[in-house]
Formats: C-alpha cells, sequence, structure tokens
C-alpha cells in the first residue's frame, strides 16, 4: 500500500461523529453536478469537523466552486445529499443564516458604497445593523467604507466580501478564493483573520488554488481533482505521508558521488543535484548518515531535512488518482 | 419578506436609479403637459377630432383637462417603470449580486416578493410626482392660453386627478410585472428592457396593424394603455383590468417558479 492510499484510508472519512468537535460542519455523500455532457462534481463525499480551517483545493475547473454553490444552495446538484450544520441543503433557510459565505469574485453594487452594501445584506438577513460597523474594521476598511465600491481596488472588494460573510457571526464561514487580488500584506491579514475566527471556534472552508497559503493556514484539507474528492484529512497526516528528503552538502564537490553511493548502500534513494545530495530518507536518519560519511572521511558543511510541501504532495495525490483513473478505463 | 423590501429600498437610493427612475416620468409628464397646453386651439380643423397633444381650449377647462397630457404619456411611463423593474431584477443577475442576497435570504419567493414590493412603491412616489409637478406647471401655464382651471379644482376635477394616478400607477405595476418576469426569464438587463420595449411598441402595433385587429382587446400592450386611460375605444376599463390582473398572476406564478427553480 502506497503512502498516499494509506493516507486516504486512515485519514478522511473516519472523522467527527462523537468527536470532541461535535457533528461534522459539512457532510456530503455521493453529491453529484452536471452541466450538459460536462461532470462538473462526481459523487463526491466530503466530511468537514467542527472547528477546523480546511483548505479546499484544486486546480482551477477542478470543481471547487460549484461545490460550494451546491453547499450554500445556490446550485441544485444532479444526485446525491449533502448536510450543512447539520441540515439538508434542499432547505438552505434551515442553516444559511449561521453560515457567512464569499462565493467566486466579490460582486457588489458600484455605485453604493461599501457600508450601503453591507446594510443592504444586513437588511436582508434582519441583522443587527451594528455589525456593519463591527466587521468593516474588522477587515481595516473603515476608512474607506464611505466611498462608492466602484472606487475599491480589487483587493478592497475582497476583504468587503470577506466582511459580506461575517455579517450573520456565522458558526461556519464559506469563502472561495478569498486570497483573489489581494497582495502580500492582504494575503498576511486574511490568514490572521481566518485563525481568529478559528480560535472562536468558528468552522472555515476555505477554497484556494494557492497551496502555499492553505499549508500556512489550514489543519485540514480536501483536495478535489477533475471533480472527484482524492484526498482529505488532517494537514499534518497528508504531509507526514509524503516522502521526506535529506540535502547534504560535502566540504568538497569531488565527494559528491561517494556520497550518493553511501547513501544507495543503505538502500536510500540517493541523487546528486548541484552542490549536495539528495537522499529520500525521513529527518531522524540524518544522525546516521552524518555518522557514516564522517566514518567514510567526508566532511559535510551542511545537512539539512526538507518536508514535502502540500503543492508536492497535491502532485503526488492526482498523480495518483490520474493513474488509478487510468487503470480503471483500461 | 420585509428584509427584502427595506434592503431594496436601500439600493433605490442610487443616484442612477433616482435619476432615471423618478426623472424619466417626470420628464414625459412634463414635456406631455408643456405641450398639450401651449398647443391647445380654439377650434380644431374640420374633419379632426383631436388626440395625442392637438385639443381644443374648452376641452382643457373641463375637470380632466388638468391631467390631459399626463394620461396620453402613460405608455410612456410604463416603459419607465418596465426599465426600473427589469434593470434592478436583471442586474442581479448580470452582477453577480443575487449570490449575496440568496445566501442572506434563501427564501426565494420572498426575495422576490419583496423586491418587487419596495419597486412597486417606489415606482408609485414617481407617478404622484410625476403628475404633481406637472399639475403644477399646467396651473402655471394654463391662464396663459385661456384656459380656465376652476374645474380641475372641483370635485370633480380632483376625483379625475385621483382616478388618474391610480390608472397610470396600476399600469406602471402591470408593466413591471412584464419586466420583471423578462428579467428573470433573460438574465440580461440590457436584453429584458430592449425586448419588454420591442414588445410594448412597435410589435403589438405591427400584430394589431397587420395581422390581428382583435389584438387590441387581448394583446398585454393594448390593455395596459387601455388601463392607463381608464378605459378607450377598444377596451372597457373592467375589461382591460380583470384581463390584465389574470395575465399578471399567470406571469408572476410563472416567474416566481423560474426564479425558485433556476441556479443562481
Amino acid at each position: 500500500m502506497s503512502s498516499i492510499e494509506q493516507a486516504n484510508r486512515e485519514d478522511p472519512q473516519s472523522a467527527p461523529k462523537g468527536s470532541p468537535a461535535g457533528d461534522p460542519a459539512v457532510l456530503t455523500s455521493a453529491l453529484s453536478k452536471r452541466y450538459g455532457q460536462r461532470l462538473a462534481v462526481d459523487r463526491i463525499d466530503i466530511e468537514l469537523p467542527a472547528g477546523v480551517v480546511c483548505g479546499f483545493v484544486g486546480p482551477n475547473g477542478a470543481g471547487k466552486t460549484t461545490t460550494i454553490q451546491m453547499l450554500l444552495g445556490l446550485v441544485r446538484p444532479t444526485s446525491g445529499t449533502a448536510w450543512v450544520l447539520g441540515q439538508p441543503t434542499s432547505d438552505p433557510a434551515s442553516y444559511l443564516p449561521r453560515v457567512g459565505a464569499l462565493v467566486e469574485s466579490p460582486a457588489f453594487y458600484p455605485t453604493l458604497t461599501g457600508r450601503r452594501n453591507l446594510e443592504v445584506l444586513t437588511r436582508l438577513g434582519r441583522l443587527n445593523s451594528g455589525r456593519v460597523e463591527e466587521v468593516l474594521r474588522l477587515v481595516e476598511l473603515i476608512d474607506r467604507a464611505d466611498d462608492l465600491v466602484r472606487a475599491y481596488s480589487l483587493g478592497m472588494k475582497q476583504r468587503l466580501g470577506v466582511a459580506a460573510a461575517l455579517l450573520p457571526e456565522p458558526e461556519l464561514v464559506i469563502l472561495d478564493e478569498p486570497a483573489n487580488g489581494l497582495d502580500p500584506a492582504g494575503i498576511r491579514e486574511i490568514r490572521r483573520l481566518l485563525r481568529s475566527l478559528a480560535d472562536r471556534g468558528v468552522t472555515v472552508f476555505v477554497s484556494s488554488h494557492l497551496l502555499a497559503e492553505i499549508e500556512a493556514i489550514c489543519d485540514h484539507v480536501v483536495m478535489i481533482h477533475q471533480g472527484r474528492i482524492v484526498f482529505q484529512g488532517s494537514m499534518e497526516n497528508l504531509l507526514a505521508a509524503q516522502h521526506s528528503d535529506l540535502i547534504a552538502v560535502p566540504e568538497h564537490g569531488h565527494d559528491l558521488d561517494r556520497l550518493a553511493a553511501l547513501a544507495a548502500r543503505e538502500g536510500k534513494m540517493a541523487r546528486v543535484d548541484g552542490e549536495a545530495v539528495r537522499v529520500q530518507a525521513p529527518g531522524d536518519w540524518a544522525a546516521e548518515f552524518n555518522r557514516q560519511a564522517m566514518a567514510a572521511g567526508i566532511t559535510l558543511r551542511g545537512l539539512q531535512s526538507t518536508r514535502a510541501s502540500l503543492e508536492e504532495a497535491f502532485f503526488a495525490v492526482t498523480e495518483h488518482d490520474g493513474a488509478e483513473r487510468e487503470e480503471d478505463a483500461s | 419578506m420585509i428584509g427584502a423590501f427595506t434592503s431594496e429600498l436601500v439600493k433605490l437610493r442610487r443616484r442612477g436609479v433616482l435619476l432615471w427612475g423618478l426623472g424619466g416620468g417626470l420628464l414625459f409628464t412634463v414635456l406631455a403637459t408643456v405641450f398639450t397646453i401651449e398647443r391647445a386651439v380654439n377650434t380644431l380643423a374640420p374633419g379632426f377630432h383631436g388626440h395625442g397633444f392637438r385639443v381644443t381650449i374648452a376641452e382643457l377647462s373641463r375637470p380632466d383637462g388638468l391631467v390631459h397630457g399626463v394620461v396620453d404619456v402613460s405608455n410612456l411611463v410604463g416603459i419607465v417603470a418596465l426599465a426600473l423593474f427589469a434593470g434592478a431584477t436583471a442586474t442581479e443577475f448580470s452582477h453577480g449580486t443575487l449570490r449575496n442576497l440568496l445566501i442572506r435570504q434563501p427564501r426565494r419567493a420572498q426575495l422576490l416578493s419583496g423586491k418587487f414590493l419596495a419597486l412597486a412603491l417606489f415606482i408609485g412616489l414617481a407617478v404622484v410626482l410625476a403628475i404633481a409637478v406637472a399639475s403644477g406647471l399646467a396651473f402655471a401655464l394654463a391662464p396663459g392660453k385661456g384656459i380656465t382651471t376652476s374645474a380641475w379644482t372641483s370635485s370633480s376635477g380632483l376625483n379625475d386627478l385621483g382616478q388618474a394616478i391610480l390608472h397610470v400607477y396600476l399600469a406602471c405595476v402591470g408593466y413591471g410585472i412584464f419586466g420583471t418576469a423578462l428579467a428573470v426569464l433573460l438574465r440580461s438587463p440590457g436584453v429584458a428592457i430592449a425586448l419588454g420595449v420591442a414588445w410594448v411598441l412597435p410589435i403589438e402595433a405591427i400584430i394589431t396593424g397587420a395581422i390581428w385587429s382583435g389584438g387590441n382587446r387581448w394583446l398585454p400592450g393594448e390593455l395596459l394603455s387601455a388601463l392607463a386611460h381608464g378605459g378607450n375605444s377598444s377596451s372597457s376599463y373592467a375589461h382591460a383590468l380583470v384581463t390584465l390582473a389574470v395575465y399578471a398572476v399567470l406571469l408572476s406564478a410563472g416567474t416566481l417558479f423560474l426564479f425558485q427553480r433556476r441556479d443562481a
């Protein structure tokens, strides 16, 4: 069994009922959406524990937005069922008052001010009007709140979208690509905001194709590829299941080949990569490798362990999924 | 529905909506009043029975003379209403704001109904404002053309004024239902308004003129015109009102069904 298969089997479907976090915030069963001949979402089963910050990752067109739209009752599934906060998505009025969401690019009335745009939503949802001021402060738009939205930059619109999502003091926040158009400071601000929501017990489900961002803020991850879920579970377990590398740099370049051969003798995959030898091995083998190099008369001037990134994990998982599909097809 | 109603009122405060919604109706009624009074004559040429802005001073001195010009342009005021309802509704689709609205108010029938009621209130204010300004202007211009205004302020005159406001308003609501239906069906403000205006003006005229002469008793644009005039030579007021009520129920049901079933 590959490490990916193992991670898939250990984590994902086992989660939350009866766990301290309580019932899942989102649960789907064989949820599908077809647009004409194109199957946008293909029988997905998601179980999202309450209280986590969950990244929903996949390339553009993978089915992230369609899935989110089905969870919010905006799009009718072709088949399958889904529950949000314990309520069926066929009855969105039963759970949406407890959900905040930003779907696709932020859409507002350009000739209304930021404040008035939020007032439209506050009145519509019969929410506390004082929340407008609070959320504007939270996303640091209070100074520009009385400007027309048409004068906002994309990043400001994105922050206004996040503010709109936070209006109802939600238990679950669903954000679709919230970092789009944000500068690095804005991205850091969103990251801080999402963590603070999680600290308050809010479940966050955030989609993005910026995998580094997801890795930085999420403790749970759902991966979607060509409409199918290819992994779901804790970020930690996903990354732990990936290969890690040791990068060893000998003092003298002529020792590179000897160093690689040394690792290979121990049954490790090793290759020369520039001025270093890259060895596929867990981090705790570093000390042993250092000792053996020393015994062979090779002095190392650098030795570090690298963990697989979410991006590497994503490509490993999707390659594995692609191979499985090819097998199925043949 | 109250939330949808009050949130729509916030959107109606936009400068563009105020300009086109209030200003459009006002422009037509003021121009019609000025033209009607300025072009009034003592006697019409033999064989000319008078229509449009060509009327006699004696006719304008009657109790209903005050609103003569306003009623004549009620179709144009109705088209302003159609554009307002279609634009306000279809823009939610084309701008993507409908998704935000549905997240805060997932009961779609309540959302659309609240929005419609707010627009209906707005167009009501626009009709009252337009007729009030046009009436004020009529009182100012009438003496210069020798038109006596004493009948306008009689109880009969005030009754005619009230009825004109009611009839034009009901017609505007009818145009609004038509505009909302087109908006939900087509989801594009430009296409919905263009098709609505094209139907009410040239298409119905072509149908009644060249294909179906009885169409002026059954086609919605013709009936809305009859309603605004309090009945005309083709349709009585009662016939227009009842037929349009049936159309309104069917069209509203179809619109709500479509709005509830479609993906946002």
